[in-house]
């Protein structure tokens, strides 16, 4: 559940941010004539940019190993997905699509395997995202037209997962949509 | 009062007017945009997705124009500024919004307002001529701004040698010449925003060469999404360094203080941003792995160091400005202070989706919306709203602190706190953004949008007050002879 | 403003080349990929030890020609570009090549001969060889060659197929191609992740980046050039206002 505890964090440091600006507000208002304000700022200035500058390399240190390009690159898939997009509709396949006749078929995708999509577009932009069954999104990748997109996962839980269009293709968009399952 | 100034108050007090009339319909827009998908009322999807455009584009025009407006106004009193610039860029303005209407809903032009490739040419539901007329229009505002950004520069430098104009003297011990921020912030965003228009420009002419070309030249997706969003992701900063360059100059002039002073890590950190906001684009193509993967990191990567020089320098020195002592608050320095923090928590939120382990999860959903709407409803408007409530009151009225103005504040606050809780909840429930209506098995997402539908209605109360109270004044302003 | 408008106007002109570049890559190469490869027992010119094709991938990642020798049409010239290719090669030591025919007339003395034809038969990389289950061995790839019995030719595609040291297919090349496509194959047997591949268009002289898998870099393409345009003109302006306002002050 990524997105939960991005969202406690964010609210953390909304929270950090709020008590923040308001002490500060307070701070002013309790001032008088005489009140001379931070003293010493230009060395807290400095400790506060590098305890900023410290964090934000901790944050990418730890996060850029684990972006999508880098998860699972080492391993074999054990089947390959072809997925062709086109205004308003997903074809999942597992032989190649061809972009003159486009056909899908049902999928099913055992559980603990490592998958690979090919992921592509014949008209416009699209996006390929996963919802796993309670409706969470798990991973995603775009479908450019020209290019072909590789994204690679391991379902862990059976189930029937459904895919949505993440970037806006026109009026059909919300209803772009198919399924799978995992077994 | 001199003719010159009379006449670009006069000018001033229009755009804002416009600005503001604007707005409040782009509000609307957005508020139907909400109920649409709360399932309150239905409206077909191409009526929804031409809402969206609309409200998209004009919002980012009129905020975009509102920071030009008001550091042109303020440019007065370093360097001679050309009336006939403004004004032309008024009629390009005025003259482009329109079109832009009539593309979106005459034509039922529909692609969202970054109008991604190829999306113009298979636009279904519009008219064949509404591509066509949306490029137009946007050569007008672009030819305009264009004008207005390249002689605001070349007023500076008229005064003002590089090196003073980007204050690299205070990088040395005691210089000879004080460079006041306004003049570096302005300079720095001015180089910014030119870069952005002229990406804009390389667009739409890439545009036009496929359209006329009838199919024997194709775009190459990958080059125009990264143009696309060289030229909307860099807009959308850099106007909202024009109002923090607003702030940095009347700041402390409203707030009884003194007036924020050049030193070498201001300099430094506006000089780092200026580089920084020009390679922040790449964050928008991460879910496109065929973008190299060095870019993708170098994306986080400035994405995290865009952050340094605003925190470190901009939110501490408005810090230094308030902690501590006594400031003389008005409507103006609250809202400036208020924007700040808005623009401190979206940047926050923003942070959080430029990392690329999180966009997976974020990219495309309503965080989207999220975060950007708290940088600019919270942020960007009050900072503009702030000083067109300075400049209207500055010789017509005196600044006190009301208690209507005080309720119209909290209106404005728990208003615009429940409309981006909505986002940001909806955003982390996966809910996707630029969906007419959800899916059934998204079942958070229409009651989330009626929540927001509701706080967005009490956010827009709070600036039908300030409408009123600017607008009023405004008219006084236009109406005042050079006698 | 003039000068940028002729610089835009060049460039869109310049645009209209991003013509040609036909290259054969087709939705076809993407199939059975992933899947194993048929383990057809092997007879291999001028080598007893290996006997199955299980034991040549076993030893290291393979590339798969198939051929046959009586061929009047592609494999001659398919088989010439790839040995072309392969000599080009900066390290080459991390595969086999196994040139395998589908014909069963052929024998081992018919593979001898192509073999030398091409002075590969001292050649270690490569093997020559026929097999007795052709069928299965090519069922397990997809590839189809179809018998012509008024000409006696089969009508077929020339198939670069490869496999890692698993024995699973990781990428086939249709067609004659170029030494950067071998490469990528190359990659690809040695598992190396490739987040992302373009298909063929007519503007590949607009794309920003060419990978290069020699390198396994992007190189920079003329579309990088657009990419940075913006940030080069504004640098341009900059400048040109300098100096134009310095020549007004003095
Ligand atoms: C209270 C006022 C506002 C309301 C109610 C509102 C509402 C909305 C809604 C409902 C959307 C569509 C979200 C979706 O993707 O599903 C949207 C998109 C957007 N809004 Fe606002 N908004 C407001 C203020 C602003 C402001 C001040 C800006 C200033 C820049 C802005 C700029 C945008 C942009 C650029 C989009 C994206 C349009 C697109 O996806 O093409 N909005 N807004
Ligand atoms: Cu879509």
């Amino acid at each position: 559940m990524q997105q939960h505890s991005i969202m406690l964090f964010f609210m953390l440091l909304v929270g950090i941010g709020t008590i923040f600006f308001v002490s500060i507000f307070m701070s002013s208002l309790k001032a008088d004539n005489d009140s001379t304000g931070v003293k010493n700022l230009l060395k807290k200035r400095f400790w506060f940019t590098l305890i900023l500058i410290v964090v934000l390399g901790i944050f990418a240190a730890a996060t850029l190993p684990k972006s999508p390009y880098f998860t699972y690159a080492n391993e074999t898939p054990s089947t390959v997905i072809h997925v062709g997009t086109m205004q308003f509709s997903f074809f999942l396949s597992t032989k190649p699509i061809d972009p003159k006749s486009p056909s899908g078929e049902t999928i099913e995708i055992p559980h603990d395997q490592l998958v690979e999509f090919r992921v592509t577009s014949f008209d416009v932009n699209h996006g390929f995202a996963v919802y796993d069954p309670s409706m969470r999104l798990i991973t995603q990748v775009q479908a450019m037209p020209g290019y072909v997109n590789n994204l690679r996962y391991k379902f862990t839980e059976p189930g029937e997962y459904h895919i949505f269009c993440l970037e806006f293709c026109g009026t059909g968009h919300p209803v772009m949509q198919t399924t799978f399952k995992v077994i | 009062m001199n003719i010159d100034s009379l006449k670009l108050k006069k000018i001033s007090a229009l755009w804002i007017i416009v600005i503001l009339v604007l707005f409040i319909a782009s509000i609307v827009l957005g508020i139907l945009m909400r109920l649409n998908q709360g399932k309150v009322i239905e409206q077909s999807p191409l009526t929804f997705y031409t809402n969206m455009t609309t409200h998209g584009l004009t919002m980012i025009g009129i905020w975009f124009a509102a920071g030009m407006v008001a550091v042109n106004y303020l440019l007065q009193r370093y360097v001679k500024t050309s009336y006939g610039v403004n004004l032309f860029a008024f009629i390009l303005t005025v003259i482009g919004v329109v079109m832009l209407w009539v593309t979106t809903y005459a034509g039922k032009f529909s692609t969202g307002w970054t109008f991604l490739y190829p999306l113009p040419f298979r636009d279904l539901g519009s008219e064949s001529w509404s591509t066509p007329l949306f490029l137009i229009s946007l050569t007008i505002l672009g030819v305009g701004w264009l004008v207005w950004s390249v002689s605001l520069m070349a007023q500076i430098f008229k005064k003002y040698t590089l090196a003073q104009a980007f204050a690299w003297q205070h990088f040395k011990s005691n210089p000879t010449v004080e460079t006041p921020p306004f003049i570096l912030i302005t300079t720095v965003t001015l180089v910014g925003v030119i870069a952005s228009l002229i990406a804009a420009v390389i667009v739409i002419v890439l545009y036009f060469a496929e359209y006329f070309s009838h199919g024997d030249f194709v775009n190459d997706a990958l080059l125009m999404k990264n143009l696309i969003y060289f030229f909307g992701h860099t807009i959308a900063n850099e106007m909202l360094y024009l109002g923090l360059a607003v702030i940095y100059e009347i700041f402390g002039e409203v707030s009884d203080r003194p007036k924020w002073k050049m030193t070498w890590y201001i300099s430094l950190a506006w000089n780092c941003a200026m580089v920084f906001i020009l390679t922040a684009f790449f964050h928008h193509l991460y879910m496109d792995f065929v973008q190299p993967q060095a870019l993708q990191i170098v994306g986080q990567l400035v994405s995290y160091l865009a952050s340094i020089p605003s925190a470190a320098v901009t939110v501490f020195s408005i810090v230094a400005a308030v902690y501590g002592v006594k400031v003389r608050w008005s409507i103006v320095n609250l809202l400036f202070f208020l924007g700040v923090a808005g623009w401190v928590i979206g940047g926050l939120g923003a942070v959080i989706d430029a990392t690329i382990s999180n966009n997976i999860m974020l990219h495309n959903t309503l965080w989207v919306p999220a975060h950007f709407h708290t940088y600019n409803a919270m942020g960007n408007v009050l900072f503009s709203i702030g000083f067109f409530y300075w400049f209207s009151t500055q010789y017509v009225d005196k600044l006190v602190l009301s208690k209507l103005t005080k309720y119209t504040l909290t209106l404005l606050i728990v208003g615009g706190i429940g409309f981006l809780m909505a986002f940001y909840v909806a955003g982390a429930n996966s809910i996707p953004r630029r969906y007419s209506t959800y899916p059934v098995e998204l079942t958070s997402g229409p009651y989330l949008a009626k929540v927001g539908a509701l706080f967005a209605t009490i956010y827009l109360i709070a600036i039908l007050i300030f409408f009123y109270n600017i607008a009023k004044r405004c008219f006084v302003i236009l109406s005042a002879s050079s006698r | 403003m003039f000068r940028y408008f002729v610089c835009f106007f060049a460039l869109t002109c310049f645009s209209f080349l991003g013509y040609a570049n036909d290259n054969h890559s087709d939705f076809r190469e993407e199939q059975n990929l992933y899947g194993k490869i048929y383990n057809a027992p092997l007879g291999i010119v001028g080598n007893n030890k290996v006997s199955s094709v299980e034991e040549l991938y076993n030893q290291k990642p393979l590339i798969i020609a198939l051929v046959f020798t009586r061929c009047y049409g592609i494999c001659n010239p398919f088989l010439l570009q790839l040995s072309e290719n392969i000599k080009h090669l900066q390290s080459n030591s991390d595969f086999n090549i196994l040139v395998i025919s589908f014909d069963p007339r052929d024998n081992l003395q018919d593979m001898t001969n192509l073999s030398k034809q091409y002075g590969l038969e001292n050649n270690l990389q490569w093997n020559f060889a026929i097999t007795d289950s052709i069928d299965a061995f090519i069922n397990s790839i997809g590839f189809i060659p179809k018998w012509d019995s008024v000409i006696k030719q089969f009508d077929h595609d020339a198939l670069l197929v490869g496999v890692n040291e698993k024995g699973l297919i990781t990428k086939n090349l249709l067609g004659i191609r170029i030494v950067e496509d071998v490469h990528k194959m190359i990659s690809s047997i040695n598992n190396v992740f490739t987040p992302s591949y373009r298909l063929p268009t007519k503007s590949n002289i607009f794309s920003c980046f060419n990978y290069d898998p020699k390198t396994q870099t992007n190189r920079p393409g003329l579309g990088l050039l657009f990419v940075a345009l913006p940030a080069i003109i504004t640098f341009l302006i900059v400048t040109i206002i300098v100096i134009k306002s310095k020549r007004t002050v003095s």
